[in-house]
């Protein structure tokens, strides 16, 4: 999914370009020998974690992150807003990710767009360098897709708040100096014991969004193992652990608007991030097309295989299609009239849904040898495949299922009634 | 065409659209939606009428027939980005007539002809004078260059004519018919033969869609003047021809959908059943969504092929036939899902998706399936 310059890219952004390409080229860091993760939802070790954290802290220290950022927080003030092709570049060559994903691109946007100048002033140059990591507590055991159903609680005092309440699916959260954390605050009130839950009047506006700080007391980090039978993410629960006033963010009762801000960002559904790759770099067509030459099904080269030749054509039509998507999404002339959100919007949708195909059709061209797992010596690939497959549920369910997506969709582009 | 391509898909970051693209969109829907509602199609569906002449002047006083001809033959000298966006809303009105072939025989015969033969036939085609066709398709499946088998032989300083041509889009309209012929040599030749002439017989297919009738052509022992073989490399021209008219087909197909996709979500909106709008439930939605992602994607890879033919992309071939390959299976998934979703009224003639799926299903037929491109693709795709 990469794209190369163009003649009518402008002179200063084509040379912006050469010049990225060749500092990633020349500080690209070797293969460290160990394994690495596939995606920042899977960072398991310290040593995979510090791997991935001094790549992010040398992009950064060169001048690539931030570039659309003020000056004022630590970014660029780049005039051109060419992060963009830096994040390109940085795919295009097969980098590392930036293992600070939901500081630049979730929680950094978020606090650019409704943060007070202090919070931008303390939280986002920390998010650049990946000196500070983030992780996001917004999903609970009770609320998933029903997101404003969620029961967390933060509890006022006189010197800040209290939060009590279990977050799951948290990435980073054995990493992370700060969540950006949603909870409820509209039973302070509530003395009598009675149930959260019937508190529906309330469900949107009696929710606030904090930046919480992981280091404080009464905060427990348990890990999670997912089904590929790798760490990464982590539930998370409070017991009255104590956050400052100034930990709000936005206004009180706030929170579902700024969480929907943030969730557009994580979509990839809005531009101002402050970098990194949004798309793995070796999950493509032709990657598969080249593991089909290198495999033999019944005695004879996979690529030989009429079905495979068509399937594979398939997922390389498609992919081009959704690159060219993005592109057309930047110009207004070219977009439905009527729904000229609809090109940002179906991104996760699409990107996700493809991504799984194209790892789960890989499976299927390896023949017996997908069986053989991570460890194996044997197994092609490392098991790459396998494990891409069922990491890419990661990205169909989180941030939004791909159920939950089409609702979106069809409500608010298409205008379809709402199913709640 | 087998060689090792480098897969190079660079489309201009802004697609090269301009102003006077937006410009053309807008006046392009608003005549077709006043001039050709989908009640007066439906009249010319029923009465048997495929080709409109009143229609067809119209079209030529738009400057569409000559769109993208050279401005010294009358044509308007514009570009494959203006007329993916006529395309695409002439597809989303059902638009009958040779539009498709009368473009492709200008294309064909301003790629392959002399100064001469433009000078002849082009102004002619753009003022819409001179209805012309191309002769696409010979039985077998054939219609790309390499499986032609209809024959040309050199007599006494003209030609002799031999073969059968097959879904020729208004073939009993047409006075010029534009058919590719295999030399003696195996080289291919292209054709511009006046019609009606001796030896020639045209019979009127039964075509799935009534807005687009073709027919049989039969060329039997035609003589034809020396003039009337286009100059240039026939094989070439013919290529040439042939991705343009994927990218255009494709670009038709984007807007067919696109109307039946506006035509189901309304019908969704407005349908109700358990006291509900049917478009709450999300059997009905989620489909509906599905089918406006397909549309969005192929879009993109029309847009992006016409795009890569204004700059003259070596990637141009390769995002007209991704193009025509996903917008095909695109176009018949969503009249598959428009029927369905209609329900029982879906299912009659009354209803108008009938038509659309009807155009669906002949585009997809026409100029290459998902199948045929994808076996090209993958050429590409593997070799990289």
């Amino acid at each position: 999914m990469s794209v190369r310059p163009d003649e009518t890219e402008s002179k200063e952004n084509a040379e912006f370009r050469r010049e990225a390409r060749a500092w990633i080229a020349a500080n690209k860091p070797a293969h460290p020998g160990f394994k690495l993760p596939q995606s920042f939802l899977e960072v398991e070790s310290e040593r995979q974690f510090e791997f991935l954290r001094d790549w992010q802290r040398k992009v950064f220290d060169a001048g690539y992150l931030g570039l659309d950022w003020p000056a004022e927080y630590g970014g660029k003030g780049d005039p051109l807003k060419r992060q963009r092709i830096v994040s390109q570049e940085l795919n295009r060559a097969g980098a590392p990710f930036l293992v600070n994903v939901i500081g630049l691109q979730w929680a950094g946007p978020t606090i650019l767009a409704v943060g007070n100048e202090e919070q931008k002033k303390r939280y986002l140059k920390p998010i650049l360098s990946a000196e500070e990591i983030w992780c996001q507590g917004f999903s609970e055991p009770g609320a998933g897709s029903d997101l404003a159903s969620l029961t967390s609680v933060a509890e006022p005092t006189d010197g800040g708040w209290l939060v009590s309440g279990h977050k799951v699916w948290t990435t980073l959260a054995h990493f992370a100096k700060w969540m950006i954390l949603l909870a409820r605050t509209d039973q302070v009130h509530d003395s009598e014991g009675q149930s959260l839950r019937d508190l529906r009047a309330h469900k949107y506006a009696g929710i606030s969004y904090f930046l919480f700080p992981m280091d404080a007391p009464n905060v427990t980090v348990q890990p999670l193992v997912k089904m590929s039978g790798e760490g990464g993410f982590n539930q998370v629960i409070f017991d009255k652990a104590p956050m400052p006033k100034s930990a709000l963010l936005g206004q009180l009762g706030q929170g579902w608007q700024i969480a929907m801000t943030t969730l557009t960002f994580e979509r990839g559904a809005a531009e101002g991030t402050g970098g990194g790759q949004s798309t793995p770099a070796d999950s493509s067509a032709r990657a598969v097309a080249r593991l089909a030459a290198r495999v033999r099904r019944e005695g004879h080269p996979a690529a030989g295989d009429a079905v495979i030749r068509d399937r594979a054509a398939q997922l390389w039509i498609e992919e081009e299609a959704l690159r060219l998507t993005g592109q057309r999404a930047r110009i207004d002339a070219l977009n439905m009239d009527d729904r000229p959100l609809a090109t940002r919007l179906m991104n996760k949708l699409v990107y996700s849904e493809l991504a799984q195909r194209l790892a789960e059709f890989a499976c299927e061209v390896l023949g017996p040898d997908a069986t053989l797992w991570v460890g194996d010596p044997q197994a092609p690939d490392k098991a790459e495949w396998p494990r891409a497959y069922m990491n890419s549920f990661g990205v169909t369910i989180g941030g939004g299922t791909s159920e939950v997506q089409r609702n979106i969709i069809g409500e608010r582009v298409l205008g379809l009634p709402k199913s709640k | 065409m087998s060689a090792a391509t480098p897969i190079k898909l660079e489309v201009p970051t802004d697609f090269g659209c301009t102003e006077e693209h937006a410009l053309l969109r807008a006046e392009a829907r608003r005549f077709l939606s006043e001039r050709l509602p989908i009640a007066e199609l439906r009249k010319l569906a029923d009465a048997g009428v495929g080709f409109d002449r009143a229609l067809w002047k119209e079209l030529a006083q738009l400057g569409w027939l000559g769109l993208v001809l050279p401005e010294a033959a009358g044509g308007a000298g514009l570009g494959w980005l203006h007329l993916e966006i006529v395309m695409e809303e002439m597809g989303r009105r059902l638009v009958p007539g040779p539009f498709l072939a009368s473009l492709l025989a200008g294309v064909a015969i301003a790629e392959g002809g002399s100064d001469a033969q433009r000078e002849r036939f082009l102004p002619a085609i753009a003022s819409g004078d001179l209805v012309a066709t191309i002769a696409l398709c010979e039985a077998g499946g054939v219609f790309e260059a390499d499986g032609v088998s209809a024959t040309a032989e050199a007599v006494g300083g003209g030609f002799l004519l031999r073969g059968h041509k097959t879904h020729v889009i208004c073939g009993t309209d047409a006075g010029l018919v534009v058919a590719p012929f295999r030399e003696p040599s195996g080289r291919i030749a292209l054709f511009a033969v006046e019609v009606p002439a001796k030896g020639v017989s045209v019979e009127a297919e039964v075509c799935i869609d009534p807005t687009r009738p073709t027919a049989r052509i039969g060329f039997d022992g035609v003589r034809v003047t020396a003039q009337a073989c286009l100059d240039g490399d026939g094989a070439a021209a013919w290529h040439a021809m042939l991705v343009r008219g994927f990218a255009a087909l494709a670009a038709e197909q984007v807007g067919g959908a696109e109307s039946v996709l506006l035509t189901t979500r309304d019908y969704a909106v407005a349908r109700k059943q358990f006291d509900r709008q049917i478009g709450f439930f999300q059997a009905v939605k989620h489909p509906i969504v599905d089918m406006m992602c397909g549309i969005e994607m192929a879009r993109s890879l029309a847009t992006g092929a016409a795009a890569a033919l204004d700059a003259n992309s070596a990637g141009a071939e390769t995002l007209a036939r991704m193009a025509k390959s996903l917008v095909s299976d695109v176009y018949c998934n969503a009249v598959r899902k428009g029927v369905q979703l209609h329900g029982g009224y879906g299912f009659t003639w009354d209803c108008d998706v009938h038509f659309y799926f009807r155009r669906a299903m002949w585009s997809r037929s026409m100029l290459g399936d998902g199948i045929h491109h994808r076996r090209w693709l993958a050429e590409r795709l593997f070799e990289a």
